[in-house]
């Protein structure tokens, strides 16, 4: 256990590098000069010469580039256009992104699995036709129409819910959880159509096994029979979907904050790439990367954990 | 003297078409799929003749005007007819959707099968890379690269074909590592086939199968995606329409004219949704499992 954990923190640690060389690289790609836009769009050479060498832009890229990685490492990610620390702004808004990233899990868990569950059980019947529909419609429905439908009934029309915003949990956790209510329900659909899918799948295969016949001779209920296998099944299955899907989860965050001008980090994302803040989209990009693949170093922790064949094997794709 | 009625030999490749065919028109929703698909498809190509106004008409004595005989989905904020816009919207997400989809499979799946089938160091390379390049959701990746692009159709289409490349290759190289066991692919190594015959002939007829329909279902998130883009106005610029365009401005007029934000994505919605159920077809009726 300890030398598969290692490998893939070490493969991870590996991602995470040259994901930053890419990051670096990547923002030293676009477009425009960066002196000009931090010397306030100054045009005079001597004023860009001099804050270029204040910002060290005139250093060789290797060089620069180690500098960067090195004071990110102290939790240095440099400032932004409006001279506020970057590293402040991002940890003050991740736990936002993060609580509606995990109230939209919560909503898809409660959505997906029992409705996987009922398709399963009932395999062929109409339920489970209106089931695996409904799953197909939830993974075309593009998140930010449904997230302006809402809006449109909910607040407009209905006014029960704000149309967008934020409240802090600490401030007013009603508030704070009527502001998250419609985003949480938007990314929840969608990942909820994966996950009843999957827990669909999943659960026909081990409600078909030998074993499960074997207790239905017994006499066990078709209930326990099928609560203790939904139950095994549903640990396995969120934690691969939230996996599989965590790309797609993060890129819903991003346009779930900005359609309900939820300030969180997705918002930061979107509002650092219009402005061309370049130190801004660097920290942010590298945090994104870095997170994702921790993240992803979890889910595959937490897999070999609950699947103790993936650890003999050190499977990976 | 009895009569045998002996049926018109057929070639295998053609005896499969028909089996495809036939198990293709026996699920509905794919055909539906299918024909809402080229709706949108010739839709896109002959917006000229079918849209009854041009994308930048504009008739400010009919702003925000509802839907009547004359605008059949009624205005927008300029006066434009809506459904006109969403004809010759239809274009940009089409030409997204479609045309990085085919970039994508240009570009990864010979990459991929490059790692998959020779392995060694060319995979491990490609698997890394690969790796590293997954490392950042599709969405992010395409809005980096549409940032450093600049905004475009072209731009975005590239953004969007460039983040679907490592999925891509993934699945090609999975599957190149799969056929590579494969008893007929040894058995023509073992004959002294060369190599590139042996991918050429064997491996990639093979593949083809899983490509068609991962690229698919690939669409319909190159066609979100290209709404994305346009909606954080990183893609097609104005005037050219687009619907991600259309309902960035939409939600500014939410309370007036809601109508406004249900069309664009509605269009949106029943595109996506008809490459989803024809890819979920084309993958039922290509698994060699199912019988019917």
């Amino acid at each position: 256990m300890g030398g598969f954990l290692l490998r893939k923190a070490g493969a991870a640690l590996v991602v995470v590098f040259c994901a930053s060389v890419l990051v670096f690289v990547g923002v030293r790609a676009l477009p425009g000069d960066p002196a000009i836009a931090l010397s306030g769009e100054s045009n005079d050479p001597a004023v860009l010469a001099a804050v270029r060498h204040e910002y060290g832009l005139d250093r060789p890229l290797p060089v620069q580039y180690a500098k960067w990685v090195w004071r990110a490492l102290q939790g240095n990610l440099g400032l932004d256009d409006r001279r506020l620390p970057v590293a402040h702004t991002i940890v003050s808004r991740i736990p936002i992104s993060l609580e509606l990233a995990l109230l939209s899990v919560l909503v898809g868990m409660v959505i997906g699995i029992p409705a996987g569950v009922i398709a399963a059980v009932r395999r062929g019947k109409p339920s489970d036709h209106a089931a695996t529909t409904f799953a197909l419609v939830g993974l075309s429905l593009p998140h930010f129409w449904l997230g302006l439908l809402m809006i449109i009934v909910f607040a407009v029309d209905l006014h029960w819910l704000p149309s967008g915003g934020y409240v802090s949990f600490g401030a007013h956790p009603i508030s704070n959880l009527e502001h998250m209510a419609m985003p949480a329900i938007v990314l929840g659909t969608g990942l909820s159509a994966v996950l009843m899918r999957q827990m669909r799948s999943s659960m026909l295969t081990s409600l078909g096994a030998d074993y499960v016949r074997t207790a239905r001779a017994k006499g066990l209920s078709e209930w326990s029979v099928v609560c203790k296998h939904a139950f095994r099944n549903s640990l396995i299955t969120v934690t691969t979907v939230v996996g599989l899907q965590l790309g797609a989860l993060i890129s819903g965050v991003v346009i779930t904050e900005v359609i309900f001008v939820i300030p969180g980090f997705g918002h930061l994302t979107i509002d650092a790439i219009t402005a061309r803040d370049y130190t801004t989209i660097q920290g942010v990009v590298l945090v994104t990367a870095t997170g994702y693949v921790l993240v992803n170093l979890l889910v595959d922790v937490v897999y070999s954990l609950l699947n103790p064949r993936i650890r003999v094997s050190g499977g990976s794709a | 003297m009895s009569y045998v009625d002996v049926a018109p030999a057929l070639s295998p490749r053609a005896r499969r078409r028909r089996i495809l065919r036939r198990r293709f028109l026996r699920r509905p929703l794919a055909v539906v799929g299918l024909v809402v698909a080229l709706v949108f498809v010739l839709g896109a190509i002959l917006a000229p003749v079918v849209a009854p106004y041009s994308a930048s008409a504009t008739d400010f004595s009919s702003v925000l005007g509802p839907p009547s005989s004359n605008h059949l989905l009624g205005t927008d904020e300029l006066g434009r007819d809506v459904f006109s816009r969403i004809v010759w919207g239809s274009r940009a997400s089409i030409e997204a959707g479609v045309l990085s989809v085919l970039l994508a499979m240009v570009v990864a799946v010979p990459i991929g099968l490059a790692a998959g089938y020779f392995r060694g160091w060319i995979d491990t390379v490609i698997a890394r890379l690969t790796d590293v390049l997954l490392a950042f959701p599709f969405l992010i990746l395409a809005v980096g690269l549409a940032a450093i692009l600049g905004p475009s159709l072209s731009n975005a289409t590239l953004a969007l074909g460039i983040g679907a490349v490592p999925a891509l290759i993934r699945i090609a190289r999975g599957e190149a590592l799969a056929l590579r066991e494969e008893d007929y692919v040894r058995a023509a190594v073992a004959n002294g086939a060369g190599e590139l015959r042996i991918i050429a002939r064997h491996v990639l007829p093979n593949m083809l199968s899983t490509l068609i329909v991962q690229g698919t279902v690939l669409i319909p998130t190159a066609i979100i995606g290209e709404a994305v883009l346009s909606y954080l106005g990183l893609g097609v610029q104005p005037p050219t329409p687009s619907w991600g365009v259309m309902l960035s401005d939409a939600q500014s007029y939410l309370t007036q004219a809601p109508r406004l934000a249900v069309y664009p994505g509605l269009a949106i919605f029943l595109c996506s949704l008809s490459f989803n159920l024809l890819g979920d077809g084309l993958r039922d009726i290509l698994d060699p499992r199912t019988t019917r």
